[in-house]
């Protein structure tokens, strides 16, 4: 210790002048807004004078966080937090600034400023006071920045010699967050007051021990008490693990040095992602938009003013501002509305973080200072900042995800105009659940969320070669299904019939995505009563994201089949049920499956009340398509219909390839091909108009206002944002006056 | 520090490198900062037209400097797509899919396709060459979504070091409503 090098910015550890939190905030924000450094650390100076000290300090933040992970989810954890690892733990600064942190969902460290924040400016520093050890808990998106209520925070104020130091943070998405509609992600709730078991910060424990109430809640206020319970521990007993391991390193460094290093730490990593988006972006302004389906109308009769069908508008102009930050301005996006979609500025962070925090800052000490290096514009008044706090946002995912898939999108486009093609591939990540709950034959209730085909979606296309299946998880470097009977016994009356990839399931193109996932659920002794929703991101009624990768086409949405009263014990016994969502329909369309109803929802399945025998099917997490799929090599389709990854009806007619079958396998016949190929691209010429004339005619649709009326709606709420209103009447050349 | 050879990058272009070789590349710490002109060199060897590349959009298509003057998009066809300012889909031919079948024929199984009425499929062709450019699959009354406007000026001053001979601030201007103008006059 003796040995460390001098540095500068000592100061007495005397707790009597140690800084509020607030001063602490305030200064951060002051010289981090003046210099553009993180807290004004302009030299890295404790690295350049003993960089082998300051790699081992950074080396301990981080193993401490690791080791809190690998432990915790084995010392308690539901199995979205243990079989999936659904969750983060990580250290931040006083200010709520993440300097180190375990794999998981690292991107929600964006949210930490926000509850440090607000416990700030509402005075918890004096009532209750931050002791170390103590337990803070948040859910809640406009006080914490959480992005919806499923994910749960734990903080633990650490603190040195009566100084608050540092927090020990931890993440995790639980299984049932007690909504009127069950699981984790409601997609029916109609204000902040739907949004299930909330809490703003709020002491829970001290001593890195919860007050006995706190687990009462989690019995009284959800439908998954044990569940919530046990992650409520995993999330505790890894902040414990990360106080007792700063105290240690604070023995070992000393104080001064933990907080000067700590802050070199965050400002080394700011500007490795700033090296990094001028080494592999392209300024410009980068221009995306999704579309997420609300369908309410009819749902209910209560509540008049929640009665209409939402379409949101999701649109981003990502640039680079002139500090070269990453930019994104969300302005014409809709308006908040009396459903579970809205999100939230911190949880909107969180968004624009999920992709990019892995993407761009890989190559180095992941900290906040790569969220210094992206900045919004979140417009006040709509889905992603309403101008209220009683908006729900318990399935905010839904459609926030959109900022993650078109901010990475943005960065692989700009790679692609650099040359940096083998990064480059199409974003999309249309992930699904099954929710619900249910009460056993003994009376037992329940609640629970099969999170399977969020954690595993296939890759979008790539510039160069086809995407792959069930690989990646847009919010964690961590892909995971999950093992089938982990949600078997979860959820006791929903089995497995099938779980496989989906045939033709993705973006086509020169390239196509992953193929998408398709599991088939039988329900069998569903006990008094059990129920099941949809929960996910992109539905099939609008494709995942707007626009394609240079002539690919997009990942459609996920979709639902429910089919009820049915002859399944008859499939079973000749040995012959559907594996897949499709087959499950073909089934139906054939004769095989005997059904008293077939549903197939291309928005959200709203609740089902579900008996012996029914079947629940979904498709999910397909990757898009890169490039004109004329030019997409024969070759590759016939082993893909060799395969049985995309039908050869299909195939054949979408990439004008034809194939022979003769005495041996099928063969590409080129000479045919290229033939065929050159009749399409004559029906190209034939079928398409003039993209000016094609405008005129449109301009008069958008003049009659010849639309279904959520769109009209979506339009009326977009516009009402002057800028995008500026644009929108510019682009149709509309008068001053026009209204949707 | 590593360096992608032309023959490498010329590989990843045509989507024949291995994958091996692909994910060396995608390991590189740091990415090798002399890629673009390498890539430019690639580009420019795969045209027949000898416009400079300054810029590649997509797939097919490139900001290229007209010895003239301007820069404008241009196909690898030959055929040109006006000034980079406006959004290139203003100069293309559009073919837009609106039923069911239609959505079928580009999207399986059917439950994927989207719901018509709410939303339409427009294909963007070059009208050279009748590649497929761009697909859009948005509601009725979206404005043409405009991929990228590069600020090219900045891009090569303060991000390559080397700036272009005719900068100018009113490059980096969004011409495509001024274009919308004109067509409601001949319209």
């Amino acid at each position: 210790m003796n040995e460390r090098a001098e540095y500068p910015g000592q100061r007495p550890a005397d707790p009597r002048s140690a800084p509020t939190l607030g001063q602490k905030i305030a200064d951060r924000d002051r010289l981090t807004g003046e210099t553009g450094h993180y807290y004004g650390v302009r030299e890295l100076s404790l690295r350049e004078q003993d960089p082998l000290t300051y790699e081992r300090f950074y080396s301990r933040l981080q193993a401490a966080c690791m080791a809190a992970r690998e432990v915790a989810r084995y010392v308690a954890a539901s199995p979205g937090g243990r079989e999936m690892g659904e969750a983060v733990w990580a250290l931040a600064t006083a200010e709520g600034d993440s300097l180190a942190l375990s794999e998981g969902f690292v991107a929600h460290s964006a949210a930490f400023p926000v509850a440090i924040r607000f416990m700030s400016d509402h005075g918890y520093e004096t009532n209750p006071g931050f002791a170390d050890g103590d337990v803070y808990v948040s859910d809640d998106g406009p006080t914490c920045g959480a992005p919806h209520p499923g994910d749960t925070y734990t903080y633990v104020p650490i603190v040195h010699d009566g100084e608050l130091i540092g927090w020990a943070c931890a993440i995790n998405h639980i299984m049932e967050v007690g909504a009127p509609q069950a699981g984790s992600w409601p997609m029916f709730a109609i204000d902040t007051y739907m949004d299930g078991f909330l809490v703003p910060p709020t002491r829970t424990g001290e001593n890195l021990q919860q007050y006995a109430w706190w687990n009462e809640l989690w019995k009284r206020r959800t439908r998954a008490g044990a569940m919530n319970i046990l992650d409520d521990k995993m999330r505790l007993a890894g902040c414990a693990m990360i106080l007792r391991a700063v105290h240690e390193i604070i023995a070992e460094f000393g104080r001064d040095y933990y907080v000067q290093a700590t802050r070199e730490v965050i400002e080394e990593s700011r500007r490795v992602v700033m090296d990094n988006i001028r080494n592999w972006m392209v300024p410009g302004t980068y221009e995306q938009a999704a579309f997420r389906i609300c369908k309410y109308k009819g749902l209910q009769k209560i509540w008049a003013h929640a009665d209409k069908d939402n379409v949101i508008h999701v649109h981003l102009k990502a640039s680079l501002d002139e500090r070269g930050r990453f930019h994104c301005d969300m302005d014409g996006s809709s308006r908040w509305g009396f459903h579970a979609f809205n999100g939230y500025p911190g949880g909107t962070s969180v968004a624009q973080m999920m992709a990019l925090a892995g993407a761009l800052g890989y190559n180095t000490k992941f900290t906040s200072g790569g969220n210094l290096a992206v900045t919004k514009n979140a417009p006040y008044g709509s889905v992603f900042n309403p101008d209220t706090t009683i908006a729900a946002h318990t399935n905010a995912w839904a459609q926030m995800i959109q900022i993650s898939v078109m901010s990475f999108q943005t960065l692989n486009r700009s790679m692609f105009l650099r040359g940096y093609l083998e990064e480059s591939f199409a974003v999309s990540a249309p992930w699904d659940s099954v929710q619900g709950d249910g009460v056993l034959a003994d009376g037992t209730p329940y609640g629970y969320t099969n999170f399977e085909l969020l954690g595993a979606c296939a890759h979008g296309a790539y510039a160069y070669r086809d995407g792959d299946p069930a690989v990646w998880f847009i919010a964690s470097q961590l892909c995971n299904m999950g093992n089938s009977e982990e949600f078997e016994y979860l959820i006791p009356p929903l089995f497995h019939l099938g779980r496989k990839l989906e045939p033709g399931a993705c973006g086509h193109g020169k390239y196509r995505g992953g193929i998408g996932l398709s599991t088939v659920h039988m329900v069998k002794q569903p006990g008094q009563r059990f129920s099941a929703s949809r929960a996910g991101s992109a539905c099939a009624f609008f494709t995942e994201n707007a626009a394609g990768m240079f002539g690919g086409y997009p990942s459609p949405g996920a979709v639902t089949a429910v089919a009820q009263g049915t002859n399944l014990p008859a499939l079973i016994a000749a040995g012959d049920t559907p594996r897949t969502l499709n087959e499950m329909v073909g089934y139906a369309q054939d004769g095989r499956l005997e059904a008293e109803r077939l549903e197939v929802w291309k928005s959200d399945a709203p609740e089902h009340t579900l008996h012996e025998n029914d079947l629940w099917a979904q498709i999910a997490g397909m990757g898009g398509g890169w490039g004109d799929p004329l030019e997409r090599d024969p070759g590759l389709v016939l082993a893909d219909l060799e395969s049985g990854q995309v039908p050869e009806a299909f195939a054949t007619r979408l990439h004008g390839v034809v194939i022979v079958h003769g005495d041996g396998p099928p063969q590409v016949d080129y000479e045919a091909t290229a033939a065929r190929r050159r009749q399409l691209r004559g029906q190209r010429r034939l079928q398409s108009i003039p993209v000016r004339g094609w405008w005129a005619m449109h301009r008069l649709r958008v003049l009659a206002k010849e639309a279904p009326e959520p769109i009209a709606d979506m339009w009326r709420s977009a516009t009402s944002f002057p800028d995008y209103a500026r644009y929108y009447r510019d682009f149709w050349q509309l008068p001053e006056t026009f209204r949707w | 520090m590593e360096r992608v050879s032309t023959e490498q990058l010329r590989q990843l272009v045509e989507g024949d490198l291995s994958r091996d070789d692909a994910r060396t590349l995608l390991k590189m710490n740091p990415k090798d900062p002399e890629r673009f002109w390498t890539y430019l060199e690639v580009l420019q060897a795969r045209v027949a037209w000898s416009d400079r590349i300054l810029l590649r959009l997509s797939d097919h298509l490139y900001v290229v400097a007209k010895s003239t003057g301007g820069r404008v998009v241009k196909c690898d066809c030959g055929h040109e797509l006006g000034d980079y300012r406006a959004n290139w889909k203003t100069e293309c031919k559009v073919r837009v899919r609106v039923t069911d079948a239609e959505f079928n024929e580009v999207y399986y199984p059917p439950a994927l396709a989207p719901e018509p009425g709410y939303s339409e499929i427009r294909e963007f062709f070059c009208p050279g060459c009748y590649t497929q450019l761009a697909v859009e699959a948005v509601p009725p009354g979206y404005p043409l979504i405009f991929e990228v406007l590069p600020d090219l000026d900045r891009f090569y001053r303060d991000f390559l070091g080397r700036p272009l001979a005719d900068e100018d601030p009113g490059w980096y201007v969004d011409h495509t409503t001024a274009k919308a103008a004109e067509w409601l006059k001949e319209w």
